[in-house]
């Protein structure tokens, strides 16, 4: 009874806030549910049966993966919902459910996929037992808020242990830390990785955090590297070493976005999906074509006339990223650059991490570099320590920011927008004049 | 030319959020000087005496596991070289972990005693994971006067620690803590200051938004190498106030 009336009430909340345009209405239903009950949650989840949960977590590419996913399982004829990200996970959880549950708590769908960061998921294991979880991959971000990485990692694989057996587990198996944690359980397990030949590294770069085996706590070793600590890895004191991953290399996979990072996504998806519905993989490799990236994610935006590229980077890991991704789009062509840093609760209000971020590739390709955002000042230190001939342009006003090197880029030219999460939602308000969140 | 080697201690282990930063702004001020930077990495697997040709020294914090490995390798091998180091005055800056390694000990959470190097008079206490860590923003005023600095500026960085450090006396301090936590919440002081070598708990990284500091192990390192006082070019560190005092401005 109580849940109907939580789901009535918040239902007309979602409504009236769309109504009076206050925002999609994406965690705070959820809020108002959980205080009512806080198993409310559990309660309508475990009223649906058929309902398969799907928990996507990790540091980076949460979002990109649901949606992947989705788009994914809704091509071949199933219904899915998922949750919003936001700040808080189980309020966004709850609310997705009041948002598509009927007032009898039926959630008539296929699948429930909840994406699930860092610090949420052994919460949201308490409170839900997926089918099948994916474990993306474990960065250092937002140490201040999250602690450490290995701290994270311990986190994890107890609660891990606790769901049943026939829970299915995906895990990126170039990983040396998620691997460890995938070859302590007892539930089945399969790995993605990617194929050693797009491993182009050979050393460890500076923006790791696993590099000690996690079984005897030597130094690891490794063949090569993708990016950060994922890569094929080895102890050279006992046994442990990176085992058999599902890479799609003999698939001829149309991968739908560009970076190393985002192969490991699609990768991760590609096994999730396989688990989930029989699909043909020319079907898949056609769907993959018309797949669009998220908002804020390779996202391309004309403004003006200007092409805009939008790639969210909110931690060294993924910016180190966005710059190889921008050096695959740019081939040997220029651009200008927008650099935007904020430190509010969702970037973390630590802003260390840009000195474990390599600028370099940025400035070697760069006609014009202009900084904003809350830490402007910090982000000009970190270019110049980087190229000290190189003017950056700093504004601490964002709106001023934009339209300056909007007008210093002529019409056709590319323009590369890099900003942390908060900047993003602010740097699109500025292109499309609306809201988001 | 004239070079200055600096010794990265356990860049691979003991790294956690931008340290490398302190590596870049010696670097960046060294050139600014026509001095040439010759950066060390010292692991595990480097040879101990590399330590005793080292100009200036820097050992950045890490995650607890990461710092089991360190440890062991500092008692077996590297330690005595880096307590003549120190000793002998060569300019070094220890942040956070490293901090804490280089004191009597450090009780962790679970109340184990891990031996520190003893190199600093002070200890370190983690009280329980009932207590929370100290995070955030901090504003420090350094109790030693730095070269080209007449008024006494602030100190800016970000803390995030779990253990409190005590000092065997409070005058042993680097600074005294104006916004945030330092050594612990009690005494208001913040890191230590030895012969030639700082410890402290400021992230930020604290080289690049604390010029005078950086300049300071500079100063120090040119001076021991070459033999006599040497006044360094002033640089235009305009962007570098500004960063500092927007951190001021926001506490």
């Amino acid at each position: 009874m109580i849940n109907t009336i939580i789901l009535i009430i918040g239902k007309v909340i979602i409504k009236v806030s769309k109504l009076l345009n206050f925002g999609s209405g994406s965690t705070w239903p959820g809020h108002i549910a959980l205080k009512f009950n806080d198993k409310f949650i559990e309660d309508v989840v475990n009223k649906n049966k058929n309902l398969k949960i799907i928990i996507i977590a990790g540091t980076n590419g949460k979002t990109t993966s649901t949606a992947l996913l989705k788009f994914l399982l809704e091509k071949s004829g199933k219904k899915i919902f998922t949750n919003r990200e936001g700040a808080n996970l189980l309020n966004g959880v709850a609310s997705s459910i009041i948002k598509n549950s009927n007032v009898f708590s039926q959630l008539k769908y296929d699948f429930a996929i909840f994406e699930s960061d860092e610090f949420n998921l052994p919460l949201l294991l308490k409170k839900v037992s997926p089918d099948k979880i994916l474990i993306l991959n474990l960065f250092r971000d937002q140490l201040d808020r999250y602690g450490e990485v290995n701290t994270i990692a311990l986190k994890w694989l107890e609660s891990l242990k606790t769901l049943p057996a026939k829970t299915e587990v995906f895990i990126n198996g170039d990983d040396p830390q998620l691997y460890f944690i995938g070859s302590s359980l007892i539930q089945k397990v399969q790995y993605f990785g990617v194929e050693t030949k797009l491993m182009k590294l050979k050393n460890i770069p500076h923006d790791v955090d696993s590099i000690y085996c996690p079984v005897c706590l030597s130094l690891l070793h490794y063949h090569q590297l993708s990016f950060a600590h994922l890569g094929d890895f080895y102890c050279s004191n006992c046994q442990f070493k990176r085992g058999v991953v599902n890479d799609f290399s003999d698939k001829k996979i149309s991968y739908p976005m560009s970076g190393l990072y985002n192969v490991y996504n699609t990768n991760a998806v590609l096994l999730l999906l396989k688990s989930l519905v029989k699909v043909e993989i020319k079907d898949v490799n056609q769907w993959l074509k018309t797949f669009a990236p998220v908002f804020g994610r390779q996202e391309e935006i004309v403004y003006k006339n200007r092409k805009i590229f939008i790639l969210l980077s909110k931690n060294p890991a993924g910016f180190n990223q966005s710059i190889q991704t921008v050096k695959k789009i740019l081939k040997s062509k220029r651009a200008n650059f927008l650099i935007i840093l904020n430190n509010k609760i969702p970037d973390g209000l630590d802003v260390s991490w840009i000195w474990d971020v390599d600028f370099k590739p940025i400035l070697d390709v760069a006609d014009n570099v202009y900084v904003s955002g809350d830490r402007v000042y910090d982000l000009n230190l970190r270019l110049r320590y980087e190229n000290g001939k190189k003017n950056i342009a700093t504004f601490e006003n964002l709106p001023d920011a934009v339209e300056s090197i909007v007008n210093k880029t002529k019409e056709g030219e590319r323009l590369f927008i890099l900003p942390t999460y908060s900047a993003m939602l602010e740097v699109r308000k500025i292109l499309l004049g609306r809201k988001l969140l | 030319m004239k070079t200055i080697n600096i010794g990265w201690l356990y860049p691979d282990l003991m790294s956690t959020y931008g340290d490398r930063g302190n590596i870049i702004a010696l670097s960046y001020r060294l050139k600014k000087r026509g001095i040439k930077p010759i950066v060390h990495k010292i692991s595990v697997n480097e040879p101990e005496n590399l330590i005793s040709k080292m100009d200036i020294i820097f050992m950045g914090g890490a995650q607890d596991k990461q710092q089991e490995i360190v440890n062991a390798d500092l008692k077996n091998n590297k330690g005595k070289y880096l307590k003549t180091a120190i000793k002998n005055g060569v300019p070094s800056l220890f942040v956070c972990g490293a901090y804490q390694f280089l004191g009597k000990y450090y009780k962790t959470a679970d109340g184990i005693i891990i031996d520190g190097l003893g190199i600093f008079d002070l200890y370190t206490e983690n009280p329980g994971i009932n207590f929370s860590r100290c995070i955030g923003n901090i504003i420090i005023n350094p109790n030693i006067s730095f070269d080209g600095n007449d008024k006494k500026k602030f100190f800016v960085g970000f803390e995030n620690h779990g253990g409190r450090t005590y000092l065997a006396d409070k005058k042993l301090a680097f600074a005294k803590v104006v916004k945030g936590f330092g050594n612990n919440e009690e005494d208001r002081t913040e890191g230590i200051f030895y012969k030639n070598s700082f410890g402290t708990y400021l992230h930020g990284p604290i080289l690049p938004k604390n010029p005078e500091l950086a300049d300071y192990l500079i100063g120090k390192a040119v001076e021991r190498k070459y033999g006599k006082k040497i006044k360094l070019k002033k640089i235009d560190d305009r962007w570098e106030n500004k960063a500092r005092d927007f951190v001021v401005s926001k506490l």
